[in-house]
C-alpha cells in the first residue's frame, strides 16, 4: 500500500515537472504588441507571439508597410504625389480626362465592392458617397459643438441621393483604368477598403509564414495562422449597452484564422434633441438604421466580415439571417435596439464562457 | 495492533495525497486567475510606450499631448482598475469606456492617439 502511495507521489512530482517544463517551452515565444495610429483613420494593433523583440519589429515593419501602402491607395481624404487613389479618383471633373489608370489594388477593391453590392441587395453601395459626406459633416460639427448639433435635411439627402448609381462605376480591367460616368458622384470605401486591405495583407503574411499574429485593424480582427503556443485568441465582443456597466463582454470567442468585425451604433455618433444618430446610413431610407446596436459577423475573410457587418445592419434581422445562413462558414451574431442577442445556426460553437 | 497502526499510516499518506492534489489544483486556479487579470497598465502615445504603472497603485495623472501640450486625458488607477475619467477629446468615447482590468483590455483615445492597456506584466 505504501509503495503505491510512494509511486502515486512520485506520479505526481512528475507531472509537475512536466507542466513546468511544458511553462518553459512555451516562454521561448514572447508576446508583443504595437499599436500605430497612421492607417484608415483608426488605430491599429498588432499581436505576435516570436523569440525576439528584434523578429516582431521586422515582421511589424513589413505588415504597417503594406497598411501604408493601402491605406494611401484607399483614402477618399487625403492625395498623396504620385498616387492614383481614391481621393484623386473622386476629384477628377474634367470629363477628357476622367479615365484614370490605377494600381490593381484599388481595382480589385472595388470589383470586390460590387460584388458586395449584388450579394446585398443594394444595402452595400460604395457610390453612396454625396449622402455619406453631408452625414459626416453634420456628425463632425455635432461632436465639436453638441449645443448646436443639427439632422441635415432631408432634401439635400434626397438630392445627394440621385447620383449614387454604382453602375456609373465604370471599370476597365484591361486598360486598368477607372471612370466615373455620373460626374456628381463620390465612392466612399469606408465600409469595404480596411476589411479588404486587412485580407491582403492576412494572404501575404501567411504565404511568408507570418503566422500565430493578430491585426486589429479598427475592430476589424484578422486572427492570421495558427498561434505558435498552440493556443487559440480569445476575442471578447463588447457590450453595445454603453449603460451597463457590469457587463463588459456579451460574448468570448476563440479562434484561430479567421475574422472577427463588429459593427455598432454606440460610439461613433452624435446627439441631436436626445437623440443618437450612428454612422452606418440605410441606403433606402438615407438615415441611420435603429434596427440594431451591433452586429458581430465572423468568417475567415476579413474582407467578407467587414463588409457584410455593414450590410447587415441595414438590412431586416430576417432577410440577414437569411443571407448568412445562405453563405458557407459565415455566422453573425445580432444585437437588436432591446438588447436581445439573436445568433446564425453555428455561431455558437466559436463561444466560450471567457 | 499493528494492522490499524499500518492503516492509520495509509490514512495519513491518502490524506497527503489529498493535500497535495488539492494544492497544485488551487495552484492551478491562482495561476489561471492571474493569467486573466493583468498586473501592468501601460499608456503608449502615438505608439510609444510613454507611462506604465502597477495595477495595484493608487493613481490619478493627467496624459498631456498635442503639439503645444493642449490635450488632456486624465488616468486613474483605482482598486485593481484602469479608466480615463476626463478628457479634452471632441468624442469622449475614451471617457465612455469602462474601466479595465483584464490582460489585453484597453482603452483608446483616438484623437489624441492614445492607447491604455493592461498587459501581463511581472
Amino acid at each position: 500500500m505504501k509503495k503505491i502511495i510512494s509511486l502515486i507521489l512520485v506520479g505526481l512530482i512528475i507531472i509537475g515537472i512536466t507542466s513546468l517544463t511544458g511553462c518553459q517551452k512555451d516562454a521561448v515565444y514572447e508576446k508583443f504588441t504595437d499599436y500605430s495610429f497612421d492607417y484608415f483613420d483608426t488605430v491599429t494593433t498588432i499581436i505576435g507571439y516570436e523569440k525576439s523583440k528584434q523578429d516582431f519589429d521586422k515582421n511589424c515593419d513589413k505588415i504597417k508597410g503594406l497598411l501604408d501602402e493601402y491605406h494611401k491607395l484607399y483614402t477618399i481624404y487625403n492625395r498623396y504625389d504620385g498616387i492614383n487613389n481614391l481621393c484623386l479618383i473622386n476629384s477628377v471633373k474634367d470629363s477628357e480626362h476622367s479615365e484614370l489608370k490605377v494600381d490593381q489594388k484599388i481595382i480589385d477593391m472595388l470589383n470586390f465592392a460590387k460584388e458586395m453590392y449584388e450579394l446585398s441587395d443594394g444595402k452595400l453601395n460604395i457610390a453612396m458617397g454625396c449622402v455619406l459626406s453631408i452625414w459626416h459633416n453634420y456628425r463632425q460639427d455635432g461632436i465639436s459643438s453638441p449645443i448646436n448639433a443639427k439632422l441635415p435635411p432631408y432634401e439635400s439627402l434626397i438630392k445627394a441621393n440621385e447620383h449614387t448609381d454604382i453602375n456609373n462605376l465604370i471599370i476597365d480591367e484591361k486598360s486598368g483604368t477607372v471612370y466615373i460616368s455620373d460626374p456628381q458622384m463620390k465612392l466612399d470605401v469606408g465600409a469595404v477598403a480596411k476589411g479588404y486591405a486587412v485580407e491582403k495583407i492576412a494572404e501575404y503574411m501567411k504565404q511568408n509564414g507570418m503566422d500565430g499574429y493578430l491585426l486589429n485593424v479598427g475592430g476589424n480582427v484578422r486572427a492570421v495562422g495558427n498561434r505558435r503556443d498552440g493556443k487559440k485568441w480569445t476575442i471578447g465582443i463588447e457590450n453595445p449597452d454603453t449603460d451597463d456597466t457590469e457587463k463588459t463582454y456579451i460574448e468570448y470567442l476563440e479562434i484561430n484564422d479567421m475574422s472577427l468585425v463588429t459593427s455598432g451604433s454606440y460610439q461613433r455618433f452624435y446627439t441631436v434633441d436626445g437623440k443618437n444618430y450612428h454612422h452606418i446610413i440605410d441606403p433606402e431610407t438615407l438615415m441611420p438604421s435603429d434596427r440594431y446596436l451591433s452586429i458581430s459577423v465572423l468568417c475567415e475573410s476579413s474582407a467578407y466580415a467587414d463588409a457584410l457587418s455593414t450590410a447587415l445592419f441595414s438590412m431586416e434581422l430576417e432577410d440577414g439571417h437569411k443571407l448568412i445562413e445562405s453563405l458557407k462558414d459565415v455566422e453573425a451574431m445580432w444585437v437588436i435596439t432591446n438588447g436581445q442577442q439573436i445568433y446564425s445556426s453555428k455561431f455558437k460553437d466559436y463561444c466560450t464562457k471567457e | 495492533m499493528l494492522k490499524s497502526d499500518g492503516l492509520k499510516k495509509v490514512k495519513n499518506d491518502l490524506i497527503l495525497v489529498g493535500v497535495i492534489c488539492t494544492l497544485s489544483l488551487v495552484g492551478f486556479l491562482i495561476f489561471k486567475l492571474t493569467m486573466k487579470d493583468g498586473n501592468r497598465v501601460s499608456v503608449s502615445i502615438n505608439g510609444e510606450e510613454k507611462y506604465s504603472y502597477s495595477i495595484t497603485d493608487n493613481v490619478e495623472t493627467d496624459i498631456i499631448t498635442g503639439n503645444n501640450g493642449e490635450n488632456n486625458n486624465t488616468l486613474v488607477i483605482k482598486d485593481r482598475k484602469a479608466y480615463i475619467k476626463s478628457a479634452t477629446c471632441p468624442d469622449k468615447i475614451c471617457v465612455g469606456h469602462r474601466p479595465i482590468s483584464k490582460d489585453g483590455e484597453t482603452i483608446v483615445c483616438l484623437p489624441h492617439k492614445i492607447v491604455v492597456s493592461i498587459t501581463e506584466g511581472k
